[in-house]
């Protein structure tokens, strides 16, 4: 019980990394990126690639990073003239291309059966001791990415982001070149997702092609919308919350003998439910985004 | 300072303009009048990059304004208001005007989390400039009020606030009187002369004739995206062609008047200099 609950808060936190970078791009910025899963599944398979080639995880991590930001990077130039819906369905046909990358290049990804055997995080330690060195490095690494998404949110950069969500012309005209603001979020979000992806493999010492399906961008999104859509505090929130379901549902099975088949299809209705019934009674999300009061905050 | 050489833009067979061409000179402030749809927005909008000629070049301080990078005019010192503003509903007044300042620091990811101080200083100078041109429109108590909540007017006024945290060299304002009220409307018109004073030069699109002949040097009128008259305000009424333009043509006995724009406009003889009837 101890252990699955770590397991919970370490999940937890690693995707509450994705969903902090998610509510960067979509949240602040009003970037629809159906492709977030291919930032983390190029973040995860960098961290793997390079781990199974001897290097240490440390500096494997921050190479996956960089990884997932020039990814970002290219999302954003790839389709820098498309309207916002156009894009949005370019993200999702990215990520199914990096998936497709996965499964198909053997030589370089291990194909279908993925990379397995990474010597993980904390390979000292084991058992509850690594859960607990594992759990404190991610929620380390959440805090800090959080913040660090707060304060980008709170200076000039994230106002540009929300006016170029609300009223880009008008960013425009007041000299904001959204496409750089667009890039620079993307790319700034790759990282953050590329971190995660990276944590996620490490955690689990193995990656593959499965992990990388849109459903998880889905998840992800899930997340966010479910915490609030431009609220930090709110996706990881949101995060924990999905998190917990999702992991906890074929714990449920186990106690109440529900077929194991069943629990598939149970995990998506019971996050679907969810999210319908938040957005009905709050549509905001949980912790909606806050007017920021600049004139008040000052002494 | 900026101008415009022979621009035509066309939007399928509908010529929005024809043949244009202009200059605008330092400290200038130039009216820009016609009936709705004469294609006045459409010459800002080419004017400020926002759309590209079909045929024509527009250029602003020595360079060619492109619109493939609409944001760089407003860089270099030649910035637009919008006839409709459509503020942001999640942004505050106070930072819709940051973000019409120019807040290097700030604007940068990078120095945004590693020079804190460098952040705080520059934005604590501009909410100092931003809450002086709020006050001179009147929207200083609702600093913190969310920016698309605010009254038609009052978007009006911010948008134009907005736009003024960069000093800009050239000003290209979209009917910024309508819908904002009369003693508002004076006031605005001596805003709009001190920055003027400051060394800016305007181009203002307006159907409020008073507020046009109190303001301007010069008047363009546009008709069916043409320049059918460059003079003083005050000629405006005797020419017959801006008269028909308005007013249709005209029958003898008649008397010429015309209806100011904004919802507070009154009548105004175009005849009488523009005087308010
Ligand atoms: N993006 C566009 N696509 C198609 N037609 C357009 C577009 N923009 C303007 N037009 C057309 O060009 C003509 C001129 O429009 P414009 O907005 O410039 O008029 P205006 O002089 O600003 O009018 P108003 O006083 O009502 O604001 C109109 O016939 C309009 O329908
Ligand atoms: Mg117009």
């Amino acid at each position: 019980m101890l252990e699955f609950c770590l397991h919970v808060l370490i999940m937890s936190a690693i995707f509450g990394i994705a969903a902090v970078s998610l509510n960067l791009q979509a949240g602040t910025g009003g970037l629809l990126n159906f492709g977030q899963i291919a930032l983390f599944g190029i973040g995860a398979y960098a961290v793997a690639i390079l781990t199974r080639a001897g290097l240490p995880w440390p500096a494997a991590l921050p190479a996956g990073m960089a990884a997932a930001a020039l990814g970002g990077f290219a999302i954003g130039r790839l389709g820098r003239d498309l309207a916002a819906e156009y894009w949005a369905l370019a993200t999702l046909a990215v990520a199914e291309l990096v998936r497709l990358v996965a499964l198909n290049e053997d030589w370089l990804t291990g194909g279908p059966q993925g990379i397995g055997g990474i010597v993980g995080l904390f390979p000292g330690l084991d058992g509850v001791a690594r859960a607990l060195a594992t759990l404190a490095l991610a929620a380390l690494l959440l805090l800090g990415t959080a913040l660090m998404a707060r304060r980008l949110g709170q200076t000039q950069f994230g106002r540009v982001l929300r006016l170029m969500r609300e009223n880009p012309d008008l960013a425009t005209a007041l000299g904001h070149d959204i496409v750089a603001c667009k890039v620079k979020v993307l790319a700034i979000g790759g990282a953050m997702a590329g971190l995660a992806g990276g944590l996620y493999t490490l955690y689990l010492a193995f990656i593959g092609p499965d992990q990388l399906l849109p459903f998880e961008t889905f998840l992800i999104w899930t997340m966010v919308v479910l915490g609030g859509l431009g609220n930090v505090a709110g996706a990881v929130v949101g995060a924990m919350l999905v998190t917990t379901l999702y992991a906890g549902i074929p714990f449920l099975k186990d106690a109440v003998a529900l077929p194991s088949d069943l629990t598939g299809s149970l995990r998506v209705f019971a996050i679907g439910s969810i999210v319908l019934a938040v957005l009905m009674l709050k549509p905001q999300g949980l912790v909606p985004e806050r007017l920021r009061r600049l004139h008040a905050q000052r002494p | 300072m900026l101008s415009a050489h022979d621009v035509t833009r066309s939007f399928g067979g509908l010529t929005a303009v024809n043949h244009v061409s202009l200059e605008i000179g330092p400290r200038e402030i130039v009216g820009l009048v016609g009936p709705n749809g004469s294609g006045k927005t459409t010459l800002l909008n080419l004017l400020s990059g926002f759309l590209a000629p079909t045929s024509g070049e527009i250029r602003f301080d020595g360079t060619t304004v492109s619109a493939r990078r609409a944001w760089q005019p407003s860089r270099l010192g030649l910035r637009r208001s919008f006839q409709l503003p459509k503020l942001p509903a999640r942004m505050s007044v106070l930072e819709v005007m940051l973000a019409g300042g120019r807040l290097p620091a700030g604007a940068s990811p990078w120095r945004s989390l590693l020079t804190p101080g460098a952040v705080r200083r520059e934005e604590a100078a501009f909410i100092g400039k931003a809450m002086g041109l709020l006050a001179e429109v009147d929207l200083a108590g609702l600093a913190d009020h969310p920016a698309g909540g605010l009254s038609g007017g009052q978007q009006k006024l911010l948008g134009l606030a907005a736009v003024l945290m960069d000093d800009p060299a050239v000003l290209l304002l979209d009917e910024p009187t309508a819908g904002v009220n009369p003693s508002l409307r004076r006031r605005m018109a001596d805003h709009l002369r001190r920055i003027r004073e400051g060394g800016t030069a305007l181009v203002i699109v307006e159907h409020d004739m008073g507020f046009i002949g109190d303001l301007c040097d010069r008047c363009l009128a546009l008709d069916k995206g043409a320049v059918i008259a460059n003079c003083r305000p005050d000629e405006l009424s005797g020419n017959q062609q801006v008269v028909e333009a308005y007013l249709g043509r005209r029958r003898p006995g008649v008397p010429l008047r015309i209806v100011a724009g904004g919802t507070v406009g009154g009548t105004v003889d175009i005849r009488t200099n523009g005087a308010r009837a």
